[in-house]
């Protein structure tokens, strides 16, 4: 009898399947557990960042991709996330602006530039020049703009100088089209 | 009666012996890492730091025993044909646990982990010893074989991660507490140990001196 079902063609087709459907269900049931952990981690880690950007900062929340920033009920501020195509793969950025839209200070979230020169963006010697400016001065400065490039790492300053200002120019209009 | 009592006592006995065995021999006779040279990709990755080594042993011990015991256990109702695919299915679903767990509990360890974690499905330590101990053996000599490899993997990976760590900091640390730090090398510590190449060169040495002791031993 058993031998008759493991010589069965479609035998090796039914048990790989099971296996399967056994792995997914307990997947989807540990998954369950871990997700709300994860997220709520993933909050606060936003918030301790958000925090650091705007001191003043005693609430926010989070719509159409923008964290608005609130004290006292009053909007004191807007941040977002900027993505930039770095020399060795995606710069994620979080920019923070007052409500006249200058730059309150920007933070790199995440970045693979080489180790000792592109990685250079995530100290404040770099990012601390963004402090005050509007979205039009962003640029470098041989391209007319007033921020200072690493040496050594033009395509990793530059990389981070776009797209902060193209999140900026984009997050602003919509901010203003309200 | 006394005859089969005492068969039992003997049988018992014999499984004993073969648990101790199967569990002594990964440790240093078939050492995963030295002597069968498995797994060295994730071997020379996490190595940079005993606490990544020790995370990731104790990644690689659990995945290894969960999928020897269920391995074991569907051993016998394993299509041959399939049996691959079903390997990697058990242990793929362990390993996403694993790396759910530690997201969710110890996210600093899955973060210096990175994708390596991730990794341990294809580590052929583990797929090995299911294709040649666990789809054959009991289940208990199977945890013998997943445990006594798991540690013997665990002894390698701090002892090269020790040297790493040592040379290359000048100091060493295990969670976060500094356990000691060497003046003169911690001032102008090697750096080399603690990138890339170093992983290499320490593995290198080590598996030329187990050689070379190995040898010593057999003459």
């Amino acid at each position: 009898m058993a031998s008759k079902i493991l010589s069965n063609k479609i035998y090796p087709i039914v048990f790989l399947t099971i296996i399967v459907l056994i792995s997914v269900s307990l997947l989807i049931y540990i998954n369950s557990i871990t997700s709300p952990i994860v997220e709520a981690q993933q909050e606060a880690e936003i918030k301790n960042m958000l925090a650091g950007i705007f001191a003043d900062m005693d609430d926010f929340k989070y719509e159409d991709e923008i964290y608005i920033i609130y004290q006292d009920s009053e909007i004191i501020g807007y941040a977002f996330l900027a993505t930039g195509k770095g020399y060795g793969g995606k710069i994620n950025i979080l920019v923070g602006v007052d409500k006249n839209f200058a730059v309150e200070d920007v933070v790199i979230i995440s970045n693979t530039e080489t180790p000792g020169l592109g990685s250079k963006i995530t100290e404040n010697s770099f990012t601390d020049q963004f402090k005050g400016m509007a979205a039009e001065d962003i640029a470098l400065k041989k391209d007319g703009g007033e921020v200072d490039a690493i040496a050594g790492a033009t395509i990793s300053s530059k990389a981070v100088v776009e797209a902060i200002r193209k999140a900026m120019v984009e997050k602003i209009n919509l901010l203003e089209g309200d | 009666m006394e005859n089969k009592n005492n068969n039992k006592k003997i049988r018992s006995k014999h499984l004993g012996a073969q648990f101790w065995k199967e569990f002594s021999k990964g440790i240093i006779i078939s050492n995963p890492v030295f002597i069968l040279a498995l797994g060295l990709c994730p071997t020379l990755a996490v190595t940079s730091s005993l606490d990544n080594a020790l995370g990731m042993s104790a990644g690689v011990i659990f995945v290894l025993l969960c999928s020897n015991i269920i391995i074991s256990i569907i051993r016998k109702a394993t299509p041959a044909a399939a049996r691959i695919p079903v390997f990697i299915v058990v242990i793929a679903t362990f390993v996403t646990i694993l790396s759910l767990v530690f997201q969710a509990y110890i996210p600093p360890l899955y973060e210096s982990l990175g994708i390596y974690l991730a990794l341990i499905v294809v580590n052929c330590i583990i797929l090995g010893r299911a294709e040649v101990f666990a789809s054959k053996n009991s289940v208990l000599l199977s945890i013998g074989d997943a445990l006594g490899i798991g540690i013997g993997f665990t002894l390698a990976l701090v002892i090269i991660s020790l040297l790493r760590e040592i040379l290359g900091t000048g100091s060493l640390s295990v969670f976060g507490f500094q356990l000691f730090k060497i003046p003169v090398l911690s001032a102008s510590p090697m750096t080399i140990f603690i990138l890339p190449p170093g992983a290499f060169l320490v593995i290198g040495l080590l598996l030329a001196l187990f050689k070379w002791l190995g040898v010593i031993k057999s003459e």
